[in-house]
């Protein structure tokens, strides 16, 4: 038995790399792919973005202010409006992407005790660059008001530390974990390329079996397995999961270290839950495999059922806020339980036992669509030697 | 055009038609998958924004002062409070995924504020999520912002001051935040137009690219050729016309049925929205007959075009700024009739512009189309050659 699986893994290495259906997807566009999706967020921090200031106020105060302004991060000054529809207009031509108005006689209301109101305008429909920049003017604006707020209490004679707990009696010290200044590139990458991964897998899976009938080559496997659907099916996922380690290879060895977005001390539980998604996206491929013999028909239901993977995943938008039926949806895909064990021992770098949950949920995949697999291709076998049988006889 | 030359045009658009109804997987990609892609992936976002963000509590101080914290924290929409015994509770919390963060209410907080000590609050996000973290940090600011300025408040009235006064000296200078178009800052409202548009053009790349290969691997390209009497033009645009009126009616079907059901505001023209889009599609054709024709395997282009979806979206300047991708990058970019199109669109749908507000994305998108005519010209011209010989 050890043998005729050994050969059939030999086999099949051999056709991934003589195969164009095989080596596109599994040797030639992994590299390009993740180092596409790398170089997108090499700038990882979006800086200097174009925004107006509306002042109509023209004081020592928004002047200081807007100074202030441009020496954050996101925010660069590049023009001056006078009205709204101004600053709508410079939005529509996208010409800015924001702007902050310093109201009339701003200065004049601070200075007799009335308040004033400094507004900041975003483009909402742009959604990344909007909470950036509010992020930034949010804090220059209420450290500003702090600040006038100080000088009021200093000015009636108290002392320092008293002024400074009133003007600020709750201090919010805020730790932003696992990605400190919110890089995209760290945030993104990983997750775009490991979906890129269970996407690649499943597509090739899908075409193990049924694939054999469309080169002509069903009737030889069969000779060399004895007709043996268990041992096709495990030479199979062992060589697939050959290939699979040079994928990981090239992640862990090349793509994250040469985008130096590499997390030190997870590459082994890395590894293992790698290990577990590919098996669990092979399990599909083969049972979808063997079920239809039609190549191009797998290879829309396989297209149909990765592609939203993303989305479905909750990495970008949390599974949560989605509609209950959305949130069952995704529990058929062995990608949602990846990338939850993901987050927890990639990018928050826990022990594994942490991922407990999520490594019983990709193991329910491979002890579900593997035997089925067998079952469904061992029908196939019997059919396939009952036609030769009959074409012979 | 003559007489002649427009039964050619109708006989290649049957021709067309006969192929997919014949095709399943043709078929199944653009009868089937623009719809339910829009409907699928519309669903997802169909509440716009997230809710009740699970955020763990750690009450040290037990006084009034933290539990006014809680309950307003409590109180946003944005953040769901869970109850932790400690520290380590709350931690562990967050380590099984249950909690996205933790604040910290230290003991003695209470008497640290009524003596007029500085006193600290922590708030630990977990970023490795981006949007959850971003709420959970905008939403418990906004909080410890509004209860000091109820601190200062009761200061000023123990000062003598009425309540009216008290309140003008509370917050000298306010900060109001007013996003346009796109009032919540809702992840669905961003995102949604932007997808249905790229699954129009997924959708339609898929099916074109398809048939193309389909062509070469079923070796009907003579056929193709000869039924457009061997004119490059007709045959691109014979073709070309069952997937622009097919799309087309799918982009009326999306900017109506889909944008109603989701919600959608549509604030600019509607005739404008459907010029453009009416370009677009214009400009996808000859693109998707070109990258079809260098495929001789359906199989093989069904496979590779499925994973152009997220790198095509993704450096269209709709997630990311354009002007923040790096230089081939923005190249690449600016090569695809997405990234004119989206620019566009977005002004109309999101922000109510107008066309002439992003004429030089018009005039981009129309270099473009010449661009790919021009390629896809050539290319169905070497193509008859090889298979005319």
């Amino acid at each position: 038995m050890i043998n005729t699986i050994w050969k059939i893994v030999i086999r099949e290495w051999k056709r991934v790399f003589r195969l164009p259906v095989h080596y596109w997807v599994l040797i030639l566009m992994p590299p390009l792919l993740f180092c596409f999706y790398s170089y997108i967020y090499i700038n990882p921090k979006l800086e200097n973005l174009p925004i107006a200031v509306w002042d109509e106020d023209q004081s020592p105060v928004s002047r200081e202010l807007t100074f202030l302004l441009e020496q954050t991060a996101t925010i660069h000054i590049t023009h001056q409006v006078n009205s709204l529809p101004e600053l709508q207009s410079l939005i529509k031509r996208g010409a800015v992407l924001a702007a902050v108005h310093f109201p009339a006689n701003m200065y004049h209301s601070l200075q007799t005790r009335h308040p004033a109101t400094i507004t900041l305008y975003t483009n909402g429909a742009a959604l990344v660059p909007a909470k950036l920049i509010y992020k930034d003017a949010a804090q220059v604006i209420i450290m500003g008001g702090a600040g006038v707020t100080l000088q009021k209490f200093v000015k009636s004679g108290m002392n320092s530390p008293k002024a400074m707990a009133l003007v600020q009696p709750i201090k919010l010290t805020a730790y932003t974990l696992y990605n400190a200044d919110y890089n995209y590139q760290n945030y993104l990458a990983p997750g775009l390329i490991t979906v890129g991964l269970q996407m690649l897998i499943i597509m090739v899976s899908v075409l193990l079996l049924n694939y054999e009938l469309k080169t002509n080559t069903m009737v030889e496997l069969l000779e060399i397995s004895n007709n043996n659907a268990f041992a096709v099916i495990i030479g199979k996922t062992l060589a697939h999961i050959g290939i699979a380690w040079l994928n990981f290879i090239l992640i862990v060895a090349v793509v994250l270290p040469l985008f130096e977005i590499s997390v030190p001390g997870t590459t082994l539980k890395f590894f293992l839950l790698y290990n577990l998604l590919s098996l669990a996206c092979i399990g599909i491929g083969m049972l979808v495999s063997s079920i239809f013999n039609d190549t191009m028909l797998a290879t829309d239901i396989a297209l149909f059922y990765t592609s939203p993977a993303f989305v479905f995943s909750g990495f970008t938008f949390p599974r949560w806020a989605m509609p209950w039926y959305d949130q069952y949806y995704s529990q058929i895909m062995p990608y949602t339980h990846f990338l939850d064990g993901f987050f927890k021992i990639y990018y928050m770098n826990l022990p594994l036992h942490y991922a407990f949950a999520e490594i019983f949920s990709l193991l329910l995949f491979i002890g579900l669509t593997f035997p089925l697999s067998i079952i469904f291709f061992r029908l196939k076998i019997k059919k396939i030697i009952a036609n030769e049988n009959q074409s012979m006889a | 055009m003559k007489t002649s030359q427009w039964h050619k045009f109708i006989q290649l658009i049957l021709r067309e038609a006969s192929m997919i109804i014949k095709d399943h997987s043709l078929l199944l990609t653009l009868l089937v998958a623009p719809i339910l892609y829009a409907f699928f992936y519309g669903s997802i976002y169909i509440n716009k924004e997230e809710e009740e963000v699970q955020l763990a509590i750690v009450d040290m101080d037990h006084s009034d002062l933290s539990r006014q914290l809680s309950d307003q924290v409590n109180n946003l929409q944005i953040i769901d409070l869970v109850s932790a015994a400690n520290l380590q509770d709350a931690q562990e919390m967050m380590y099984k995924g249950k909690v996205q963060g933790f604040l910290y209410l230290q003991s003695g907080l209470e008497k640290k504020v009524l003596s007029l000590q500085p006193a600290n609050i922590v708030l630990a996000a977990n970023a490795a999520r981006f949007l959850p973290s971003s709420d959970l940090l905008s939403g418990v600011t906004q909080v410890a912002l509004t209860v000091g300025g109820g601190v200062r408040l009761k200061y000023y009235e123990m000062q003598g001051l009425n309540e009216a006064s008290a309140m003008k000296e509370v917050m000298p200078l306010n900060f109001d935040y007013r996003p346009l178009f796109n009032e919540r800052v809702s992840y669905g409202a961003f995102l949604l137009p932007g997808i249905l548009a790229l699954i129009l053009q997924q959708t339609l790349l898929l099916g074109l690219t398809g048939s193309i290969a389909a062509e070469r691997d079923k070796s009907s390209v003579k056929t193709w050729v000869e039924t457009a009497g061997r004119n490059p033009s007709v045959a691109l645009y014979g073709k070309g016309a069952f997937y622009w009126i097919l799309f087309f009616c799918y982009a009326l079907f999306f900017l109506t049925v889909n944008f109603n059901a989701l919600k959608l505001p549509i604030r600019g023209s509607f005739f404008e929205i459907l010029l453009v889009t009416a370009l677009f599609l214009l400009t996808l054709i000859p693109m998707g007959i070109l990258i079809g024709s260098w495929f001789k395997n359906q199989l093989l282009c069904v496979q590779i075009m499925a994973f152009s979806t997220y790198p095509i979206f993704l450096i269209t300047g709709y997630s990311w700024p354009y002007e923040s991708l790096p230089l081939p990058l923005q190249w690449l970019s600016a090569l695809l009739p997405t990234t004119p199109f989206l620019s566009i669109y977005t002004a109309l749908v999101q922000e109510g512009g107008t066309i002439y507000q992003r004429f030089g994305d018009v005039v981009h998108l129309m270099i473009l189309w010449l661009f790919y005519t021009g390629l896809s010209l050539w290319r169905i011209r070497e193509l008859s050659k090889q298979t005319l010989i």
